[in-house]
């Protein structure tokens, strides 16, 4: 069972590897929330704009298909590729880097904290486990995982 | 509340700055009339996303689950707009409270690492798989595909509705028992210290063979239906692998942002996730995050639980109903 064992046994360490991913979540994030941020006034005060967020927000109030959007709006769809680093002078393409930089994230912290696994803490399973989560993210970020249709 | 924004500048200045933004857009907006939408229905829509976000994250947080679980039913069953559109917003939702709560987490010792990393690539691939599987059955079943996710989604909400009712039988401190070899070699166990008690409890992590199992389905269900896993997270975690109530809340939502980063990629990257959508949500999911883990120490966790099994069931009516209305081509009158 999961007991106390000393009622004045001291604070447990805190592994360094999980403090270091956290943190660099954490700060990550919030830059990420200030680059959307920033995009989403960009997008309103200015008419600098990959799609006018009025006329892409109508079209999926409407219940437009996904493709039928960019169809009608740009003219193709993404295929698979990082589509808003074309249109970074953009408020939208500001935004959606915003929200990509949020979730892209995650892999260099997972990277960090498996190097300190390795290196510090000399955890080589569990800093395996943490290379592998990291490079299925990276393949998927980088389009090498294929889709089934699309 | 001030006490907060005393101890989080961060957070402070994070809800300063998107006070005056919001400020700024309504009042110097720019965009052009649209055909549903006029420019100032336009900012409407995305301060009401940014507000309910931000509302959606503190009772999430509270609650345990991740925000995607009331954001994807809820949009699916009163809204029209494409079911991929909203499952991949969703995905936003359900991610962006776990990865700033992933932090404060990991400084206060509550979510383990090495649990963190055993879970994260059962929940990657099944999330990446589940993800691939909704852009497939949309491609090729259009409308009837739709309706099926309506349906199932509404048969889950019961099941996660049913699992928050008998939630009462989660132990804070769960037997541990015999341990299997497997788990013994992967050395799942750890130590924190617990506030409420003024002690240090030590765990150990088992039948993790099962759970590793377990968190593929979970995975594959998030990135399918646009939902996260919070909701089954816990369960897996304390449950099963009988891990302490708080080190398995606090795993989720680390957890949650890990599987939902490698899931959310093909959504961006084929256009199905929109910036003009989501933004407002992912903003409102930050700072929300932020606010209901602190507050989470504060209210009656059992008040929101109730809150969200009301939701949870009456959204699932709708979904259900929806989804037979396409299927088979009837009228079923609900709301």
């Amino acid at each position: 069972m999961s007991e106390p064992h000393h009622n004045q046994e001291k604070h447990p360490e805190i592994p360094l590897s999980g403090v270091v991913y956290g943190d660099i979540i954490y700060w990550g994030t919030l830059l990420s929330a200030l680059i959307v941020l920033a995009g989403q006034v960009m997008s309103f005060i200015t008419r600098a704009n990959h799609i006018s967020p009025s006329v892409i927000l109508s079209r999926i109030w409407e219940g437009d298909k996904v493709g039928a959007i960019w169809e009608g709006t740009v003219g193709t769809q993404p295929a698979g590729e990082h589509w808003y680093f074309d249109v970074l002078h953009t408020g939208d393409g500001l935004t959606q880097l915003g929200i990509s930089v949020g979730v892209f994230v995650v892999i260099p912290a997972i990277l960090a904290s498996a190097w300190i696994m390795f290196t510090r803490e000399k955890r080589p399973l569990f800093g395996t486990l943490a290379t592998v989560a990291a490079l299925i993210t990276l393949a998927s970020f980088i389009g090498m995982l294929e889709m089934p249709a699309g | 509340m001030q006490d907060l924004m005393r101890r989080i500048p961060e957070l402070s200045l994070l809800i300063g700055l998107s006070i005056v933004a919001y400020f700024v857009m309504g009042a110097f907006n720019q965009l052009e009339n649209a055909s549903t939408l006029t420019a100032d229905g336009a900012f409407l829509l995305v301060l009401m996303s940014f507000l309910l976000s931000t509302l959606i994250a503190i009772v999430a947080v509270i609650a345990g689950v991740g925000g995607g679980v009331l954001f994807t039913p809820i949009m699916l069953a009163f809204t029209a707009i494409d079911t991929l559109i909203i499952r991949s917003t969703g995905l936003v939702v359900a991610m962006f409270s776990g990865l700033v709560s992933s932090g404060p987490f990991m400084r206060k010792g509550l979510a383990d690492v090495k649990i963190v990393f055993y879970c994260a690539i059962p929940i990657i691939a099944g999330g990446m798989l589940g993800s691939y599987a909704a852009i497939a059955l949309a491609e090729t079943m259009g409308e009837q595909g739709d309706a099926i996710v309506r349906l199932l989604l509404g048969l889950i909400l019961v099941f996660i509705a049913f699992l928050f009712i008998i939630g009462g039988s989660k132990t804070e401190f769960p037997e541990v028992g015999k341990v299997s070899p497997f788990s013994a070699w992967m050395d799942l166990k750890g130590a924190y210290y617990e506030e409420s008690l003024g002690r240090v409890v030590h765990y150990q992590s088992t039948r993790v063979g099962l759970g590793g199992l377990l968190f593929l389905l979970v995975g594959f269900t998030g990135g399918f239906f646009g939902l996260g896993g919070g909701w089954a997270v816990v369960p897996v975690l304390n449950l099963v692998m009988t891990t302490p109530l708080k080190i398995s809340a606090a795993g989720s939502g680390v957890l949650l942002a890990m599987g939902n980063s490698a899931a959310i990629w093909p959504y961006i990257t084929y256009g199905s996730l929109i910036a003009a959508l989501a933004a407002p949500w992912m903003l409102g999911q930050v700072i929300g995050g932020i606010m209901g883990a602190h507050i989470l120490a504060r209210v009656r966790a059992n008040f929101i639980r109730y809150i969200l099994i009301a939701l949870l069931f009456f959204t699932s009516i709708k979904l259900i109903a929806r989804g037979l209305e396409t299927m088979l081509g009837i009228d079923i009158p609900v709301l």
